[in-house]
């Protein structure tokens, strides 16, 4: 399996007490796959269900977002390759 | 500095781990100049005022804290951080032609300033000494002197050299009977402005002195020329003002203008230094009620400090010309609650 690869970014290097701080992750692996499995039932006389489809990821990440000033990172989205984070100064 | 860590993890154990540091900013300071260099004490007593502007002329014999001005050594000792403009400009008699003086044992003559600024058609152009007379030597008796009054405050200053480059040379300057352009003169600046500096920063100075330079900020292509980073790897500021002259005119956009153009055209040098607004104001014509216009500011300059780019740390309300309060109760209340506001506290 492939080792994943992360950026962090933030909006800002200097925050004001009280304002809001956004962290982008931009991060990846390249066996992280979504993948579609479609199920077709066939009984003994041939008759078949309608196909019914349901996905999955191949080797999910999981991200976890730590600050040690003790700020809690609140995930504002993700889309799979890209994370918004949000704390307040 | 806080550090923010993050990790991504596949199911197999293999990791990723990247970090991001930021930084906690002080308030802003709110900030204030009088005109005339007027005591501004009474004004600013009681409230969250924290900066302040002056103008000086290196021709004038009294630049710290300047003429009759024991004020600005209260203000200074009481933590108000000064911005103290140093211009070439002549301010007009006396001391138009050649001024001779001793500072530190050290005799100087220095000649008369030699260059025309601010050429508005149909305005008497104002005197300055030259970029020429500067790279020349000429003037170091006038940094010597203003150097010898400025050790003696018991605080450090920053030091802006010039008012706004780009108001001095919107017109072109003219030196020795030699005209130059707009952008002529602005890289003839850089390098007098470097020619000050290397000549400042080869002596004692005292702790907590900074530099920059004066501009408007109302040129694009004059604001690129002038911060190269090749200067602003000695400077420690970025600077401009910001006026309201125009109905439509938000505080967000006008103190936004000059900043849109650094972050577009500056390097990571430029864009590393905080920025002072050494003036700013909102010319009561146009704008009656300056009090709600004064109003908004906080949250905008809260507003860009959030964006990337350099972030606005003093402000400095310029009650003059422009920006002259009207009525000044008024007026100074607004400022008053402005400077209680986040992000001045």
């Amino acid at each position: 399996m492939a080792a994943p690869t992360a950026i962090a970014a933030l909006s800002a290097s200097v925050y004001s007490p009280g304002d809001q701080m956004l962290l982008t992750v931009t991060y990846s692996d390249t066996d992280t796959k979504p993948l579609t499995v479609t199920i077709v039932v066939t009984d003994a006389q041939g008759n078949s269900s309608a196909p019914v489809k349901v996905t999955a990821v191949i080797d999910p990440l999981t991200l976890t977002v730590t600050d040690d000033s003790g700020r809690t990172w609140t995930r504002v989205s993700d889309n799979g390759s890209v994370a918004v984070y949000r704390a307040v100064a | 500095m806080p550090r923010v860590t993050v990790q991504v993890r596949d199911a197999a154990g293999h990791t990723a781990t990247a970090t991001a540091n930021y930084a906690l900013s002080q308030p802003v300071l709110g900030g204030y100049y009088l005109s005339g260099g007027a005591d501004p004490t009474a004004d600013m007593a009681g409230g969250n005022f924290r900066s302040l502007t002056q103008y000086r002329s290196f021709a004038d014999g009294y630049t710290f804290p300047g003429y009759n001005r024991p004020w600005l050594v209260n203000l200074g000792k009481a933590g108000v951080q000064m911005n103290m403009v140093l211009e070439l400009k002549h301010y007009g008699a006396p001391n138009a032609g050649p001024q001779s003086f001793t500072v530190d044992g050290t005799s100087y003559t220095v000649p008369g300033p030699s260059m025309t600024i601010q050429q508005r058609p149909g305005t008497t152009w104002p005197k300055a000494y030259g970029y020429g007379q500067v790279l020349r030597g000429q003037c170091d008796g006038l940094f010597h002197r203003a150097l010898a009054q400025y050790r003696t405050l018991g605080f450090g200053v920053n030091i802006q050299l010039a008012s706004e480059l780009d108001t001095d040379h919107e017109f072109g300057t003219t030196e020795d009977s030699k005209a130059y352009t707009w952008a002529e003169s602005d890289a003839r600046a850089v390098q007098a402005m470097n020619y000050i500096l290397t000549w400042f920063k080869a002596r004692t100075l005292p702790a907590g002195t900074t530099f920059s330079i004066g501009l408007g900020g109302f040129d694009r292509a004059c604001f690129q020329r002038t911060h190269p980073e090749a200067l602003m790897s000695r400077l420690d500021f970025l600077q401009w003002n910001a006026y309201a002259t125009n109905a439509n005119d938000t505080a967000l956009s006008r103190f936004r203008r000059t900043k849109d153009w650094a972050v577009a055209d500056l390097g990571p040098v430029a864009l590393s230094r905080p920025v002072i607004i050494a003036e700013w104001g909102v010319r009561s014509a146009e704008i009656p009620n300056q009090p709600a216009w004064i109003a908004t500011v906080p949250a905008a300059v809260a507003k860009l400090n959030a964006e990337r780019g350099p972030r606005i740390v003093r402000t400095n309300y310029f009650n003059s010309g422009w920006g002259t309060l009207s009525p000044k109760a008024a007026g100074l209340a607004a400022l008053r609650t402005a400077y209680a506001t986040r992000p001045y506290v």
